[in-house]
């Protein structure tokens, strides 16, 4: 310790100093601190496994046409990147909140003049970054691959189509045309945004479930479970609830998880979008207003268990 | 303004454990108060609920009965946190953030911005000597390091108040030195520091004001020297006396009705003080 140095003051010290009742600079302070730990805690090394996946779903010779094949690397390639990103999504933030706790390190950090929905908002808005920082790169990972897989079946059928001297030019342009509408094009932008909606409602949830969770393990299994029950509950409840001999109870439950559990099959429309079908920008909107929805639920739900919780 | 700093009036905190209805007094209504500019010590054995009345003043735990003030406002009013400085014991921080993150990220947490963040960042390195550790990872820090780093996290935004949760568990007694000197520092220059510990001796050095704490309860409160104080004895230390002398002392003292020599000998140094001489002595014939 330095003897000679008195201790410094940054400003006079007087009466209590204001605190704003909401500090936009405050959730990006633990945002950014958040963004920081993720990628410390080196979690994009899952992107060398996603890259991996790609690189050999990419080079399978399917016995099918070039159109096909090429729909068919798109839908793997896709299916994957959402798989990745909802799992992470889990993962990561069923990591930070428990961990705090566990580590302490929240004492630190609620005994400095931080509300606590800063916290929570702060929390989750870090893991989306890096959830959608990850998504960017899987998708530029996939681009690649499709680009240029793409431009391989084209210049092969040209060459092929051409060299057999038995197709017209507008034949030709046809079969092309069906390639690259299987191929790399904007619209698959809208998809790679569906699985960020997705793995944003996901993580809103796991912060929910990390408030009253006692570790991270238990909230990792019950998130991936309550996931996988809102990928099933709109056709379990239409059977349910259709079902002429079902009790009371049964039906007020299947009401309940309905209501408790966000419908991730909302989503699917991104499937479609992958495999070539038109945008509606309208349910794109309507989606993403939905997620908000969610979110906003989630985060006070969180803020309703976590803002007496003691330590 | 409030001149008592903290101010906690008939506080009782009960934890309820598990689903069973059984319940745990861990603070059973405690008063005390801490003035503006004094360095109050809170001790106690292990369970004895320094801990908790501390959490209560920082506003982590709430009352179950009684009241918690902090310069005159509520421990759970979000602007006392602006003037608390808190130093956990064993200080737990992100340990893949360096030194000067650490202080940056919790600096930013109390607004702080830009070039008052900066100098601050680089005076308070240079006040717990860490400036050559500073980037660092805390991941790599001895227990001395962190616990210094933690102090300096505890005076960023420039409490009135810094609460010091067992400030030298764990230390050597040299750091545990240079942390029982910058209290005592922070003291001269107007903070008011409340530290709760059982390490006894360093309580004793430090505090102006001590409460002690059993089961929950204050058994004594007071200032140091009235406390510690053995009314009826009086200590005399002596230099250079010889034979002849000390028999007159002697002599004097048997002629005095009811006054009697209870012990004699020679004051010896405590263990701390030897070992940081011979470390002192060591680092200058380094140089």
């Amino acid at each position: 310790m330095n003897a000679e140095t008195t201790v410094p003051k940054s400003s006079p010290r007087g009466a209590a100093r204001p605190v704003p009742l909401f500090s936009p600079g405050r959730v990006a302070t633990i945002a950014s601190g958040t963004v920081t730990q993720l990628v410390r805690m080196k979690t994009f090394y899952f992107l060398l496994a996603f890259a991996l996946v790609v690189v050999a779903v990419g080079n399978f010779n399917l016995p099918a046409t070039p159109a096909k094949e090429l729909s068919m690397i798109k839908k793997v390639s896709f299916g994957t990147m959402d798989l990745f990103a909802w799992l992470f999504a889990i993962v990561a933030t069923a990591l930070l909140l428990p961990r705090d706790q566990e580590d302490r390190t929240l004492y630190t950090i609620l005994s400095k003049p931080v509300r606590r929905i800063e916290y929570l908002l702060g929390k989750l808005c870090g893991v989306l970054v890096v959830v959608g920082i990850s998504l960017v790169i899987m998708y530029g990972i996939c681009a690649v691959m499709i680009g240029a897989r793409e431009s391989l079946f084209v210049s092969a059928e040209i060459e092929a189509m051409t060299s057999s001297g038995r197709y017209s030019p507008e034949e030709i342009e046809e079969q092309v045309g069906l390639i690259r509408q299987q191929g790399l094009r904007p619209e698959l932008g809208i998809a790679v945004g569906a699985s960020f909606l997705k793995a944003a409602v996901v993580a809103g949830m796991t912060i929910f479930l990390s408030t009253f969770a006692s570790s991270s393990l238990f909230t990792i299994i019950v998130s991936i479970l309550l996931f996988l029950i809102g990928h099933a509950h709109t056709m379990a409840s239409s059977f349910w609830l259709h079902s002429s001999d079902n009790s009371m109870i049964v039906q007020m439950l299947v009401k309940v998880v309905k209501i408790l559990i966000p419908d991730f099959q909302l989503y699917s429309f991104s499937e479609g979008i992958v495999q070539g079908e038109a945008v509606v920008y309208a349910l794109v909107g309507q989606m993403g207003l939905v997620t908000l929805g969610y979110l906003v639920v989630f985060l006070l739900l969180s803020l309703l268990v976590f803002v007496d919780k003691e330590f | 303004m409030s001149d008592l700093a903290v101010e906690v009036k008939n506080l009782t905190k009960v934890f309820a454990l598990g689903l069973k209805k059984e319940y745990v007094v861990a603070v059973d209504n405690l008063s005390f108060e801490v003035k503006a500019g004094e360095v109050y010590g809170l001790i106690g054995p292990n369970g004895s609920g320094k801990s908790t009345t501390m959490k209560v003043v920082l506003g982590l735990m709430a009352p179950s009965k009684g009241e918690a003030r902090v310069f005159g406002l509520d421990s759970g009013d979000i602007r006392a946190r602006n003037e608390i400085g808190f130093l956990p014991e064993n200080p737990y921080f992100y340990k893949h953030l360096s030194g000067a993150e650490t202080l940056r990220f919790y600096g930013k947490l109390c607004g702080m911005r830009g070039r008052e963040l900066e100098n601050r960042v680089t005076e308070l390195l240079k006040l717990v000597d860490l400036e050559g550790a500073a980037n660092r990872r805390l991941g790599g820090y001895s227990k001395g390091m962190l616990q210094r780093i933690g102090l300096a996290q505890s005076l960023v935004q420039n409490p009135r108040l810094v609460i010091l949760d067992e400030p030298t568990a764990g230390v050597d007694p040299i750091g545990s030195r240079q942390i029982r000197d910058l209290i005592l520092r922070l003291r001269d220059e107007g903070y008011t520091v409340f530290l709760c510990s059982h390490l006894l001796e360093q309580v004793q050095e430090v505090c102006d004001r001590v409460g002690i704490l059993f089961q929950g309860r204050m058994r004594r409160e007071g200032r140091l020297e009235e406390l510690i104080a053995i009314e009826e004895q009086t200590a005399l230390t002596l230099e250079g006396a010889s034979p002849e002398l000390l028999a007159r002392v002697h002599e004097l003292v048997a002629a005095e009705p009811g006054a009697k020599i209870v012990s004699e000998g020679h004051p010896r140094t405590s263990l701390e003080h030897l070992f940081i001489q011979i470390a002192e002595r060591s680092r200058e014939a380094k140089k």
